[in-house]
């Protein structure tokens, strides 16, 4: 069958590829030795039988019933076994758990019977001697539809399969318009379908974009005054010097490392059912962050992720930083509460492939897991040449075994360890323990452990309902026990550990499995790098997995696409969409590129460059391109409505980092300092539910039991009150901004203990009910909207990014879903986003401090106002908003509100309006 | 051209356009082809092109893929013919459920959803669906918007385009705790942004908990330190900074949404919290629902909450429920995942009914796609667009009626194919609205969800 690669709607051509996979039977090709006439007659007189008979009713596909994911009747899934481990291993009857279970150890198979011991000594005997077994199931080898033909085919009509060249400026009628040689491929374009480009923007316009497209944050007054009236001067000059210092500042990297981010799915838990923590995550984002800032070659930066465990390193320091690289692959969603390991495995290799190729490569690679890929030529083969580099490495991302081991708990199967960092900087929140205390955990260990084995054994004779809870139980104590021991030192010390990946001592190929089925091996493939994009098969040498080679590749112009990739990365944060839009795809079904004569340009001076990507951004930022203003015009809106080539600059919603941080800038409280770790790292290693770290149940307990202390509190305060006849009207009004109060603000924003007193003035039953209630909601809240941390002061960058849990000052507008790779953000207006400006805590604190900020630093109504739109808008206002300013605090102060109120309420209408979140 | 800038430009006034528009007049529309409307207010009732049987829907959305052969395709040659080869490769697999036949129509129903097979005689079994994406997210999307490829307005906001709402103090599209990440399903794309769904709930685990603590129903419901005066007054000032910067900017759909986007969400704080407190529900109903307690709590908590919407005069109400992709343990899986939804729908079904409800009410029922009728990894079934089953049920659909067919085992449809462009066609059908006439301009051409595709599936509707 051929396979046009051209035609990617035809839906009657995706169902003949999507059944097109051609399976050709060529016998045994497994290369195991050849079973002896004996051993065949051993299993088939004393092993088979009993397997048919007692076995296949619950484990085999012909009864339909494959109890606990066990199927007996095959050679292979046998050893496979079911979701407790491999059924067999050959060799070794005590850990083969067909034999322990027929022997009544751990499991009772068949139930509530034992074989004869004649047979159990004939299973022993038999797995002793290999478990020869002849139902061999032949190994079908697949054969792609791609063929090599189509592959050269290909190779030689798609653009981004074929090396980008710089091609010579084109001629322009306006020789005076361009800037850079950027402009000059825009502009000619532009002429060529007859459009003008729209004027320069007014200057403190283009200041508000530099700051905030390289550090997500606004220019203040000052700077806007300053860069006018240089801009006056020298506006070429006066951008170049913005740019530079911008550059410089350390508020680049956060901005530039959270795009990072969103493409590489960064996150600090698991996602998923049993959502489990990543305590090291914020390593790899503080690597990230410090790299931008470094501007470290782009091609060494990719390939320190994908293999920075293998690449030399002249000391610990870099070695470690390399370690931390690996992150990439290890923090990608998992299903921890997977039960098979080896379906497990192959969901972490298949996630580490698609990550790795879309995010460096713009190309889905997964696509080819259980087919060839639709539409690319991408055969299947590619797909596992592969798997079998990212299958020769473990990925570590749980929390390190104690001396007792690990103890997977009822959800949490899939444990993992931790790499350790050759150098001494452990999590800032692991606790160290003393000698008394490491003995105390060590003896609770082995109560446990006690405790377990004594229920194995009671289970025999009574099992039911209590022992299988007892069994949890303690099962999650141990586990929660061995976790503390596990991570610190013989003295009790926290040890420092990293994420990341290690190299399998024996690399393997792997096979590739029929439509992606675990159980459906077929024939070994080669490990390779995908053939469309290599100009020959990678050498790799003896003894090594490829991954280093294929990081070399990937971080090098050998290959079309990597540079090509992150080059419209860079131009979408900066002119609001990618000369190819489609960021992750580059493939036949992506969309194709605007100007690609300008993509290929820019690819090439950033390999040139020496992958810098301060270099590349700089040279976009003093364009002409990036200075032209955001005005609409109707003819050059009707010829081109998706401002496709360029007319204009496009309109764009600040994200919601940019959204929370300007906020606290303009309100004076914004902290630029890194905090250390995050909330995640301060919690440890432990299952998120209900949006808390730990145990839902634990918290809520917690809540209560302040609630009560408070609340008792406050009835002796309040009785005491009722006592001396104080008047405690005033109260009220103190307590509903209780939230707002003045409360010790720690690093990660600890909320105060706000203080709360009874409303009425007398104690009643009535009131106590209230406070309690409110007591408790205030406490239970704070619990579970820890995640959230509204008191933060930091940068939004390092706020806790749990999956599916992510905080609401980022989800509301638009955050990346970390569990995906992400190259563009949407950017939505909803009802959700205003209520949100309108009523959250964060935004009406955060415009408390703004007003209070304008009453100290201006003493004119007047004043402040012009500062309230300067800081917000970098303008002064309108005649038009003047008035409706000054209608408003007439309104305002004419329904009782104090000055300060009327002025938070003003600055939080301007942190609603659509201009503060728009750059034009 | 139909202008937004125009009509949220003209209105001068300070606050509230929606509030004149909303009584003025509810005027059909004559060029509907071209989105001219006569009213100002973009969510006005309309009225469709012509009569519609069905004033609303309920999508029930089963994400992850449902296996119609284990639940509404009954494949009696599948159970013969266990364990030989497939069609395209492994093992055939028997469902693990026993079909029966159901009601006095007698359609055949798996044990899957035996409290959901008791509407038998009011369900119509679509079993001939196909779509175009054998992969998850471009499966889903292209149920929810026609396309994989592009971002595209969502079924919902065409319906919600082309009818209006009767509540404008809700959104007119809600979204209930859609899964993380799914927002381009719900979108409105290049429809103005106030037909977009609204996505109401947290998806995950956190929601209850959350609620719970809040004492909200949707986070920032109510304003902690304004009175409703002072907040129309600080409202009136946002709005009128925000119409200033539309009047300057010209043509900023950006600046446009966000001013709809306060319109709507001024009105919400009033009508939500009241709209999602079910504790003025009886406890016979709250157990109807399972809403109160055990593995159908959160699914029939929706179920209820859906009714309540649509019963507000909400157009579109979607609610997911998730993690039907069982590529191993469907016996146990496939059972878990039915149970929590089986009872919750059933009441729906039969809340709908007797509050006379139904009868307008398109439910539909559906995932992305089915699954295949061979195993995989012994007790599991792979992603399967060439034929699976959807349902409908109310708004004038056919009770007690299957339409179209799969192949012996369930492969692939071969009888009354229904495309995901067709199935498109014939809910705007049901609500009165031609789905080649329904187009709105986007950069110069008319676009519309069934793009050049879709035929009305003439035989199910009653």
């Amino acid at each position: 069958m051929t396979v046009k690669i051209r035609h990617p709607f035809q839906a009657s051509w995706i169902f003949i590829c999507t059944i097109a996979i051609t399976v050709i039977t060529v016998g045994s090709v497994s290369g195991a030795e050849p079973l002896s006439a004996e051993q065949v007659a051993f299993f088939e007189s004393k092993i088979r039988p009993v397997l048919v008979k007692e076995c296949y009713g619950c484990h085999s596909n012909k009864a339909g019933n494959v109890r606990g994911g066990l199927r007996l009747d095959t050679k292979q899934l046998m050893v496979l076994g079911g979701s407790s481990g491999p059924a067999v291993v050959p060799g070794n009857p005590d850990d083969s758990l067909l034999y322990t279970a027929m022997m009544h150890l751990d499991f009772e198979m068949p139930p509530r019977r034992k074989l004869s011991d004649e047979v159990l000594s004939d299973f022993r005997q038999w797995i002793e001697m290999g478990a020869p077994d002849p139902r061999e199931t032949e190994v079908a080898e697949i054969k792609a539809t791609i063929t090599e033909e189509d592959i050269a085919e290909s190779k030689r009509s798609f653009w981004a399969y074929q090396h980008p060249v710089d091609s010579p400026a084109p001629a322009v009628l306006d020789e005076d318009w361009s800037k850079t040689k950027i402009d000059r491929f825009v502009l000619a374009k532009l002429e060529s379908e007859g459009i003008r480009p729209a004027d320069d923007a007014e200057p403190h316009r283009i200041l508000r974009r530099l700051c905030f497209d390289l550090t997500g944050l606004p220019p203040t007054p000052a700077q806007i005054d300053y860069f006018a009236s240089h801009y006056r001067e020298d506006a070429d000059r006066a951008i170049a010097m913005v740019v530079d210092r911008l550059l410089e500042s350390e508020q680049f990297g956060e901005r530039w490392g959270r795009h990072w981010l969103d493409v590489v799915r960064y996150a600090e838990s698991t996602g998923r059912e049993v959502n489990m923590t990543f305590p090291h995550a914020w390593r790899f984002r503080d690597y990230v962050i410090d790299s931008f800032n470094a501007d470290k070659p782009f091609d060494q930066f990719i390939q320190e992720q994908i293999a920075g465990d293998l690449m030399p390193a002249p000391n610990d320091e870099v070695w470690a930083e390399n370690l931390v690289a690996t992150t990439f692959l290890a923090m990608g969603p998992k299903n921890v509460n997977e039960q098979n390991r080896v379906q497990f495995a192959a969901d972490l290799v298949d996630e580490q492939i698609d990550a790795t190729t879309r995010v460096f490569l713009g190309m889905s690679v997964a696509c080819a897991r259980c087919h060839d890929h639709k539409f690319d030529a991408i055969p299947q083969t590619d797909y596992y040449a592969m798997a079998g580099i990212f299958g020769s490495m473990t990925t570590y991302f749980g929390n390190p075994p104690s001396e007792y081991g690990t103890f997977s708990t009822a959800q949490n199967r899939r444990s993992s360890s931790l790499l350790v960092l050759p150098v001494d900087d452990p999590n800032p929140y692991d606790k160290s323990y003393t000698a008394t205390e490491l003995e105390q955990v060590k003896s609770q260990i082995s109560d446990l452990v006690g405790q377990l084995s004594n229920l194995r054994r009671g289970s025999q004779q009574s099992g039911g309902q209590n022992a299988i809870r007892d069994r949890l139980r303690i099962t999650n104590q141990l586990s929660q026990a061995s976790a503390k021991l596990a991570v610190v030192d013989a003295s009790g010390n926290p040890r420092s550990y990293c994420m990341g990946v290690q190299e399998s001592a024996s690399p393997r190929d792997a096979r590739l499995l029929v439509r992606g089925e675990i159980d459906q091996p077929a024939q070994t493939v080669r490990r390779d790098f995908p053939t469309v994009l290599r100009e020959h098969s990678a050498t790799i040498p003896s003894g090594s997995s490829g991954r280093l080679e294929l990081a070399r590749w990937i971080g090098s112009d050998e290959n079309t696409l990597s540079a090509r990739v992150m080059v419209n990365r860079i131009w979408q944060h900066l002119i609001g969409q990618g000369l190819v839009r489609s960021t992750e795809n580059f493939g036949v079904t992506g969309q194709s590129p605007s100007h690609p004569e300008l993509l290929d340009h820019l690819a090439v001076r950033f390999v040139d460059s020496g992958w810098s990507v301060k270099t590349l951004v700089k040279e976009i930022a003093t364009s002409r391109t990036y200075r032209v203003s955001s005005d609409y015009d109707e003819t050059s809106h009707h010829q081109d409505p998706d401002n496709a080539l360029l007319w204009r600059a496009n309109p764009r919603r600040l994200d919601a980092e940019a959204i929370r941080d300007a906020m606290l800038s303009v309100a004076g409280k914004i902290d630029l300092d890194r905090p250390r770790g995050s909330e995640v790292a301060k919690a440890g290693y432990t299952r998120v539910r209900d949006g808390v770290l730990g145990d839902p149940r634990e918290a809520a307990r917690k809540a209560a039991e302040q609630a009560r202390a408070e609340v008792q509190a406050s009835m002796r305060q309040s009785m005491a009150g009722s006592r001396n006849g104080q008047s405690r009207d005033g109260n009220r009004g103190r307590y509903s901004q209780g939230r707002a109060g003045a409360g010790q603000r720690g690093r990660f924003g600890q909320r105060g203990q706000g203080t709360f007193r009874a409303g009425n003035g007398g104690f009643d039953r009535e009131s106590a009910e209230a406070t309690a209630r409110e007591a408790i909601r205030r406490f239970t809240n704070r619990y579970t909207n820890q995640l959230n941390m509204e008191d933060a002061e930091f940068r939004s960058v390092y706020l806790p990014i749990v999956r599916d849990q992510e905080p609401r000052s980022m989800v509301v507008f638009d955050f990346a879903d970390s569990s995906s790779v992400i190259g563009s953000r949407e950017s939505s207006n909803t009802a959700n986003q205003a209520l949100y400006m309108m009523n959250n805590q964060f935004v009406i604190n955060t415009s408390d401090a703004f007003a209070r900020r304008l009453i100290s630093d201006y003493s004119s109504t007047a004043d402040r106002i012009d500062a309230a739109f300067g800081l917000t808008y970098g303008r002064k206002p309108t005649q038009g908003e003047r008035s409706a300013t000054a209608e408003f605090i007439r309104q305002f102060q004419s329904d009782g509100a104090t000055g300060l109120q009327t002025l938070s309420a003003l600055c939080q209408s301007l942190f609603a309006s659509a201009e503060f979140r728009y750059i034009d | 051209m139909y202008s937004r800038r125009y009509l949220l430009q003209s209105l001068s006034a300070g606050f509230g356009y929606l509030a004149f528009a909303g009584l003025s007049s509810t005027a059909s529309r004559s060029a509907y082809g071209n989105g001219q409307a006569d009213s100002q207010n973009p969510l006005a009732p309309r009225q469709p092109h012509f009569p519609a049987s069905a004033k609303r829907v309920i999508f029930l959305c089963m994400q992850g893929g449902p296996s119609h052969v284990d639940t509404f395709d009954y494949k009696p040659q599948l159970a013969i013919d266990h364990g030989k080869r497939g069609k395209y490769g492994g093992s055939l697999l028997r469902s693990p459920w026993e079909f029966k036949q159901r009601g006095d129509s007698g359609l055949w129903i798996s044990d899957l959803f035996p409290n959901v097979a008791k509407h038998a005689d009011d369900m119509c079994l679509i079993r001939s669906m196909q779509c175009d994406q054998p992969v998850h997210p471009g499966a889903m999307t292209q149920m929810h918007t026609g396309t994989a490829q592009f971002i595209r307005p969502s079924l919902g906001a065409w319906t919600l385009y082309g009818l209006g709402t009767e509540n404008d103090s809700l959104p007119g599209f809600v979204s209930l705790s859609p899964p993380a990440g799914s927002s381009r399903n719900y979108g409105s794309s290049f429809l103005p942004a106030i037909y977009g769904g609204t996505k109401v709930g947290r998806s995950g685990f956190g929601q209850r908990a959350q609620n719970v603590a809040n004492g909200e129903s949707v986070p920032d419901i109510s304003n902690p330190k304004l009175s409703e005066r002072k907040q129309r007054y600080q409202l009136n000032l946002i709005q009128s900074l925000n119409r200033e910067k539309l009047r300057r900017d010209e043509y900023q759909p950006g600046v446009e949404g966000v001013i709809e986007s306060y319109e709507l969400a001024f009105r919400m704080q009033d009508a939500m919290p009241e709209l999602m407190d079910i504790s003025g529900e009886s406890d016979s109903t709250l157990a109807m629902y399972g809403a109160d307690a055990g593995p159908t709590q959160g699914f029939g908590r929706q179920c209820l909450l859906a009714r309540r919407f649509v019963e507000a005069g909400v157009r579109f109400v979607e609610v997911t429920h998730g993690n039907w992709d069982q590529h191993a343990n469907l016996s146990a899986d496939h059972q878990a995942r039915a149970e929590a939804c089986d009872q919750p729908i059933a009441a729906l079904l039969q809340d709908l009914k007797q509050r006379d409800l139904l009868k307008d009410t398109l439910v539909i029922w559906g995932g992305e796609f089915g699954r295949t009728p061979a195993a995989q990894n012994g007790d599991g079934r792979n992603h399967n667009n060439r034929g699976y089953t959807t349902w409908m049920a109310g708004g004038g659909v056919k009770g007690g009626f299957c339409y179209g067919a799969t192949d012996e085992h369930g492969y692939e449809a071969v009888e009354n194919k229904c495309h995901i462009h067709d199935w498109h066609a014939t809910i705007l059908h049901l609500l009165g609205l031609d789905h080649e006439q329904l187009t709105y301009r986007y950069a110069g051409r008319d676009f519309r969800l069934t793009d050049v595709h879709g035929n009305v599936a003439t035989d199910i509707l009653a």
